[in-house]
């Protein structure tokens, strides 16, 4: 067993886990955050993304000791005092969602983006969910979600 | 299974003195899933993506130096690479997703090559040497040397690899992909090109490094010997892709990938030699 | 007349929650006391199988290894009962569960699953449905490999061949494919207070599951509930059985929760694809571009079980004229069972790959006349009224003639492309 502290949506844990673990068991199964999805286990879906020290990770693809000092910050730490992030407001909003399992992830990728880039081209967008796959509603969609988001931030 | 976050370069090295059959750990893109599926099973694993000194891009006169865990974002995202280097910035912005781009290393990239490695190409073009460390001392090897001899110039047990370094060209670098997809493919084909024009045109200096065209990512020297001293025109570039191909018939004859690959790396080659002019 | 949803965008009711990740998908389903399951799958595509579990039995931690000898009806299938819940002689397919190891955590599962002694004796298989239809081919069920035929008889092709001014003659081949669902199968069972087993799974079919537990088990009906989850994407894919007899069965014997995930790896072999087709056309116009005859042959390989192959095929029969008026038209359409992964529903069921040789048969036909792509669908395309092979009599909702015009309006098919 090895000892980690980690942030997890604003909220320090110190616990111990066993070495083998990968950050999304780290997730799900000792932290309980189940927003973070896992569909292939080997970072080509990106079910699993979070945002660790402000960029997106395969959370399949760390290691659960590699996020020792780190800032994670999953589906679950999206929303403030009950009002939801505007992309996740968007996502509902547009009809981006349906059998939801990709969804975390994307709008993790999304909300990354417009943290450092506001005002993206649709080239960005496109680029910044490109390691997302979607089965069912495809990408246009979140396309659509993400410019509703810029409108709600910018207050409309 | 023992593992520790290091937290300095000195600290890693006594690691992998001290115990056996030590894995390093970086972005863990390439070496999660083989664990995963059992292909290595390290008895100890060593993190080096929180050391400081590994994920710096450093600037020493007209060399510059990124270290092992400096990820392909932090390339991208890096001015030093604009201009004449944004060829390197290219093969590093195709690699993977921005997941993928955010974890992945260009150290990892290249102690675990496969032979479609996007950033090797470029980094053969730029005469990239590594730097090894182990308390027994600094090793460097010429990166394409370490493909080429892989078997006696590995990394060793006890090594670190800690930077890339190379000098800053005169030319303009320029890197181009085949892929059956933009995002999270593979390279089918890979090409990098590094060329010094004069003002008639003239090929005064060039380097040209192919992936996933061989067992290993190398440089193609036939084509080069070719191209030096000639003019940068259409007919130099016809004539250069028969000599590739010349070159990759032999290497590659019998493949069955290689009736496409030997079509398709037409485009690739010409496109990444009008890359240099751009 | 009010009315509150046609007419208005209406937010889907499941969308909250899958935003914020907190829909549940079976495997988030942790419970007290909760057991591990993990399957054994054949290696080999055909051939006799025996099982030694007693290594792996004595591992610490693991709690039962289910084979073949603890189904009391082992058999389940969506129109044939042709599957085993688990192989108890011969495996048909790579990927066929052979047994379920159940242990306190997924660790020892995998430890088990090594330690679990496969003896194969394997046979000459079959992996072309061509081949498979041959009398000589290997038998996949010790019966024909030709599980279904499907005829269309309208008018005389033979006779109206002869009158055709342009024929085209092809066969077109299209591949198996993987509907890819982002949500591996996963699913939770365990016994409640009233001795019922309940299966908590994705699924398509909640009421089908039922019936194919309590068949499996040989359990009334109403003491297995099935409660569906949120569902990850299913695409067809989660129309046959996976793992829910295995759980239902683990749960039932062990009387503990127990919980099973897929890796990716595993939901490609768990469950079914759409089918591989081998499609022999024959088309004839007269000198105007009027469709006079057709005949097509095609075979669909369903692999090692049918699941819902007779329908598919016949489905695709049904639409092999594609949406062309055509009087004279003889279409065979036949399931043939293989070695290969199993074939079931995907988006389309059957509708989906007839296109692919249809259309190009158009567009041949097209070239030979010397017309253009869309006049000659035109000439032929189905409107109110129009009779299709099978005799049925489109009487409204048929703008097919309409959509096609829209469409070119927006396409540039007479600008000829820049050499690429």
């Amino acid at each position: 067993m090895i000892d980690i502290r980690l942030t997890v949506n604003g909220k320090e844990y110190s616990l111990s886990i066993e070495e083998d673990k990968r950050l999304i068991d780290v997730l799900r199964e000792d932290l309980g955050f189940i927003g973070v999805m896992e569909g292939c286990g080997e970072g080509e879906c990106g079910a699993c993304t979070v945002i660790m020290d402000g960029k997106t990770v395969n959370s399949c693809l760390v290691m659960g000791f590699q996020a020792n000092g780190k800032n994670i910050i999953t589906i679950e730490g999206l929303a403030k005092d009950g009002k939801l992030d505007p992309v996740q407001q968007a996502f509902i909003d547009v009809g981006a969602v349906q059998c939801g399992f990709c969804i975390p992830g994307a709008i993790l990728s999304i909300r990354a983006l417009l943290n450092e880039n506001p005002k993206p081209t649709e080239e960005e967008i496109r680029e910044s969910i490109s390691g997302n796959l979607c089965r069912c509603t495809g990408y246009n969609k979140m396309l659509e979600a993400v410019e509703r988001a810029r409108r709600y931030e910018n207050g409309a | 299974m023992l593992a520790h976050q290091g937290k300095s370069v000195e600290e890693v090295l006594n690691l992998l003195t001290q115990y056996e059959n030590c894995k390093i750990i970086a972005g863990g893109t390439d070496l999660i899933i083989q664990m995963r599926e059992k292909r290595i099973s390290p008895a100890v694993l060593i993190d080096i993506s929180s050391i400081q000194e590994l994920k710096e891009i450093k600037v020493d006169g007209p060399f510059i130096e990124i270290g092992a865990a400096v990820t392909f974002t932090d390339i991208v995202e890096s001015p030093i690479f604009e201009g004449n280097l944004s060829g390197l910035k290219k093969a590093c912005r195709l690699v993977g997703s921005p997941q993928i781009r955010n974890a992945g290393t260009i150290g990892g990239n290249i102690v675990n090559a496969s032979p479609a490695a996007d950033s090797v190409p470029p980094l053969l073009c730029l005469n990239s040497i590594l730097v090894f460390r182990s308390f027994r001392g600094i090793r460097q090897v010429k990166l394409e040397d370490y493909f080429k001899y892989k078997q006696k110039l590995q990394i060793k047990e006890d090594e670190l690899l800690t930077a890339i370094r190379f000098r800053r060209p005169e030319g303009t670098l320029s890197f181009s992909k085949l892929g059956l997809r933009k995002a999270l493919a593979i390279s089918r084909i890979s090409m990098a090109a590094m060329v010094k024009l004069d003002e008639e045109g003239t090929i005064k200096d060039i380097a040209l490094a192919s992936g996933a065209l061989g067992k290993y990512p190398m440089r193609e020297r036939e084509v080069e010997e070719f191209l030096l001293g000639k003019q940068l025109d259409v007919n130099t570039v016809d004539e250069g892709l028969k000599i590739l191909r010349e070159a990759t018939d032999k290497r590659l004859a019998g493949r069955s990938s290689y009736p496409y690959k030997r079509r398709a790396v037409e485009r690739l080659f010409r496109e990444v030699l009008s890359g240099v002019v751009a | 007349m009010v009315l509150n949803v046609v007419g208005k965008r209406v937010p889907r009711i499941d969308a909250l929650s899958k935003v914020t990740g907190r829909a549940i998908y079976p495997q988030d389903i942790y419970m007290d006391n909760m057991a591990y399951g993990k399957t054994l799958r054949s290696e080999i595509a055909h051939g006799y199988v025996s099982l030694d579990t007693s290594e792996a039995e004595k591992i610490d931690g693991v709690l039962r290894i289910f084979t073949y000898k603890d189904v009391p009806k082992n058999e389940h299938g969506v129109v044939y009962k042709d599957h085993e819940v688990f192989i108890s002689k011969k495996v048909r397919r790579v990927g066929d569960p052979l047994a379920f190891v159940v242990a306190e955590n997924e660790k020892i599962c995998d430890l088990a699953l090594e330690k679990i002694k496969v003896t194969y004796e394997e046979l000459e298989g079959v992996f072309d449905p061509v081949e498979a239809m041959k009398e000589d081919a290997p038998k996949v069920h010790d019966k024909s490999n030709v599980l279904y035929h499907f005829k269309i008889r309208k008018g005389n092709v033979e006779e109206a061949f002869k009158r055709c001014y342009a024929i085209v003659e092809n066969t077109y081949k299209v591949h198996m494919v993987d509907h890819a669902f982002l949500q591996p199968e996963a699913g939770v069972a365990y016994v409640d207070e009233e001795g019922n087993i309940v299966v908590m799974v994705a699924t398509q079919y909640p009421h089908y599951d039922r019936e194919e537990i309590a068949n499996a088990l040989q359990v009334p009906v109403e003491r297995v509930r099935v409660i569906n989850t949120n569902v990850g994407g299913a695409f067809g894919a989660r129309e046959d059985i996976t793992l829910q007899i295995h759980l239902a069965l683990a749960a039932k014997e062990l009387k503990r929760p127990i919980k099973t995930v897929y890796s990716r790896e595993e939901s490609f072999l768990a469950h079914c694809k759409r089918h591989a087709m081998v499609m022999k056309y024959k088309t004839g116009a007269d000198k105007d571009g009027k469709l006079l005859a057709m005949e097509a042959e095609i075979i669909g390989d369903t692999g090692a079980y049918a699941s819902w192959a007779a329908n598919v095929m016949r489905k695709a029969g049904v639409h092999a004229t594609g949406p062309y008026y055509i009087p004279n038209v003889k279409v065979d359409s036949y399931a043939v069972y293989t070695n290969n992964p199993f074939a079931g529903a995907m988006r389309g069921f059957g509708a989906t790959q007839v296109p692919i040789a249809h259309e190009q048969q158009m567009d041949m036909l097209a070239e030979k006349l010397g017309m253009d792509p869309v006049t000659i669908r035109l000439k032929n395309i189905f409107k109110k009224g129009s009779v299709t092979a099978t005799g049925q009599v489109l009487t409204e909702g048929v703008p097919l003639e309409e959509c096609l015009i829209k469409a070119i309006e927006g396409f540039t098919f007479n600008i000829k492309r820049e050499e690429a």
